[in-house]
């Protein structure tokens, strides 16, 4: 009964779209990525509504939970730790200043890490760049974080406390915040696919993170020879800037350790997607 | 240019299973064997695919169908050979992938729509259509954890079915939702193939296959065993199936003989003259042969032979003590055959089931699934019923006129 067609020569005016084989880096990745793109924009979107789905006040919720997280670590740092304040900027202000990307971060890294297992069953029925999902992640947690702007906005309004010209630089620590998180999520999440210990490691590295970045304090307690490498953590770079644009330059932000800072999430983001690249194939067999 | 949407060549999948290593009890020392081994899911897999064409894939569980379709969709990586595509690919593995049961059907098109490579622009064009043919209008904006099994898998397929790609795989999607829902999407399915999209149909339906398909692939052990009409695939691939059911009854049976006293060991299909037959025409007579081994006397054993539907609709039986015979005690292997009327069964595919009752269909003896069969005729199809008994028709108020019955 073996029967088995025969393949004719190859003729050169065929052409494929899509040539599939073992270990081909696919050059069709990125238009992929591209043809793709609205995936990014639905994934967080659902995330987003499913959040609010069966709750009485609904979205209001993305506004209230930021705002009770905010309030909960401001009165703590402020009022608890007594840290000092530099200048004449408000406590209140220079813990939410911190706050406003470490909190974005830390969720943006949580939920990356854990997409692409959230989403095993679309990973292992259906194709499309894997990439999409842990960067759906990050967008996601980057929508709370602009709504957390717009509180902070109010509350400088709240403390007449308003930011001058270095406001523009805002977007540049913004885009630091957001490669950090998505350079780390993507290690995270590739080995958590494989390595499920992660799901336990990486809640850890967010309340260490806590207290390792500038978030309660101001960095300038560092001692200095050492500022350097505490710049390593790429938050620390994020979060001096971040204070540095929203509080009119109160809070100092020192040149080496934003480069450091800038360098170490080039790194980070760069081997991601290196990593990722290199381990995704084989998520729908180990997932 | 040439007309061939997909080519593989030699594609192979591999994968590795891990054994865990266990101390053996008595000597304390290491299994030797390998920690790993290699399981080749398929291997060695060409074949080529025309545009427009429909093509089925059978084989049983484990065959390597499945992985073949994510070897083509890409969702992993082939260990050995290349298949190069034209077009784009959209599969249909599971109905329902990435649908969200918080979400509202509505929310959920948008979604499903989007991960299986649709446009917003194209999900709002389609999105009217899609709901009709899904039937579920007035449930749109319901989350669909609340729908019925049924809303859900019409959604789901009615998605998934609007996508117009060139190349749609389709695996075992066809078993759910009720039978006029699957009709549907047959209907709809053989539309597309008729517009020029090509199908890959994965499914255990023979006769979604028989009817969907010009050309069958039947794999087996993860390999090409097969390529060519689907009367003959099939065939191949029932036999194949045979070769399965056999070990299941002898598992099933198992050990207590005064639960299971006797076997059925195998059961033949032939004609009216005894030669073996898979395909019947409407109206022939069919002689069942079923091989039994009584492991202990039974008295008066209710034989038992039922036809059945692919939608597992039965459609008639027989049973010796209804039809007035009865079979002595057997305490022996045998044979016992079966002389059926006329069959008046619609033309499709039917399959067979014997066991042995006690008079009384209390109790259960045995049951082994038989062979398939395929009913032939050129007019008589499922629209006519279940089965076709001709009538007499005469014509004017009280009938005097015989105008012919229809044998």
């Amino acid at each position: 009964m073996q029967e088995q067609s025969v393949i004719p020569q190859q003729a050169e005016s065929e052409r494929f779209d899509l040539l599939i084989e073992a270990g081909r880096g696919e050059k069709n990745y990125w238009r992929d990525l591209w043809r793709y793109r609205e995936l990014f924009y639905f994934l967080a979107w659902r995330d987003i509504l499913v959040r609010y789905k069966q709750t009485a006040i609904g979205i209001a919720w993305a506004l209230v939970r930021p705002f009770l997280t905010m309030l909960v670590f401001t009165f703590i740092f402020s009022r608890v730790a007594k840290l000092p304040a530099p200048g004449s900027v408000p406590y209140a202000l220079l813990v939410f200043a911190a706050m406003l990307p470490w909190q974005f971060f830390s969720t943006a890294l949580g939920e990356a890490s854990n997409s692409l297992i959230g989403n095993a069953n679309l990973i292992s029925k259906v194709y499309f760049p894997r990439l999409i999902v842990p960067a759906g992640s990050v967008i996601t947690s980057f929508v709370d974080f602009l709504i957390t702007l717009g509180l902070m906005a109010g509350m400088m309004v709240w403390y007449g406390f308003l930011p001058d010209w270095r406001l523009l630089t805002l977007p540049l620590f913004t885009a630091l915040a957001f490669g950090s998180a998505f350079g780390a999520g993507l290690w995270l999440c590739a080995l958590n696919v494989r390595y499920r210990d992660f799901r336990y490691i990486v809640p850890f590295i967010v309340q260490f993170g806590l207290y390792l970045s500038p978030v309660g304090f101001s960095s300038n307690i560092v001692p200095e020879r050492l500022r350097l490498i505490y710049a390593c953590n790429p938050m620390v770079g994020v979060i001096d800037g971040f204070r540095w644009a929203l509080l009119r330059g109160q809070s100092p932000l020192a040149a080496p350790e934003l480069i450091a800072s800038i360098l170490v999430t080039s790194v980070l983001c760069l081997s991601g997607i290196w990593y990722f690249r290199r381990t995704e194939k084989t998520f729908a067999d180990i997932i | 240019m040439s007309d061939i949407v997909i080519r593989a060549e030699a594609l192979g999948k591999r994968y590795r299973i891990s054994h865990r290593r266990e101390r053996r009890g008595d000597d304390s020392a290491y299994d030797s064997s390998p920690k790993h081994e290699d399981f080749w899911a398929l291997r060695d897999v060409s074949f080529e695919v025309k545009r427009g064409e429909a093509l089925g894939i059978i084989g049983r569980n484990g065959a390597g169908k499945s992985t073949l379709f994510k070897l083509l969709s890409r969702i992993t990586e082939t260990t050995e050979g290349k298949a190069s595509i034209r077009g784009h690919v959209a599969s249909l593995l599971e109905v329902g992938t990435g649908f969200h049961p918080e979400l509202t059907g509505r929310e959920n098109i948008y979604l499903n729509g989007s991960i299986l490579g649709m446009s917003r622009a194209e999900i709002r064009k389609k999105f009217d259509e899609i709901v009709a043919f899904a039937e579920i209008e007035r449930f749109l904006d319901t989350p669909v954890k609340r729908y019925s099994s049924g809303m859900y898998v019409r959604l789901a397929f009615s998605v998934a079915a609007h996508l117009e790609p060139d190349i749609l795989l389709v695996d075992e999607v066809l078993a759910v939702g009720d039978v006029a829902f699957q009709r549907k999407c047959m209907d709809y399915m053989k539309r597309l193939a008729r517009s020029g999209i090509t199908i890959l149909l994965v499914s255990h339906d023979l006769f979604a296959v028989k009817t969907m398909c010009r050309r069958v692939l039947a794999l087996s052990g993860g390999r090409l065993k097969f390529d060519g009409l689907p009367a003959e695939g099939i065939d191949l691939y029932e036999k194949d199936s045979r070769l399965e059911a056999d070990p299941w009854a002898a598992g099933i049976i198992g050990e207590d003989i005064d639960q299971w006293p006797i076997i059925i060991r195998f059961v033949e299909l032939l004609d009216a003259d005894g030669s073996p037959r898979t395909v019947y025409d409407y109206g022939e007579r069919m002689r069942v042969r079923i091989h039994y081994e009584s492991r202990k006397p039974v008295r008066h054993p209710n034989f038992y032979l039922g036809i059945r539907r692919p939608d597992n609709v039965v459609c008639c039986s027989f049973s010796a003590a209804r039809d007035g015979a009865t079979v002595p005690t057997l305490d022996r292997s045998g044979v016992i055959e079966l002389l059926t009327p006329p069959l008046r069964l619609v033309s499709d595919l039917y399959s067979t089931y014997a066991g042995v009752w006690d008079r009384e269909f209390k109790n259960l003896y045995c049951g082994q699934i038989g062979p398939n069969f395929h009913v032939r005729d050129e007019v008589l199809n499922q629209h006519f019923g279940v089965f076709h008994v001709p009538g007499e028709w005469r014509w004017g108020v009280n009938g005097h006129k015989n105008i012919g019955s229809g044998e």
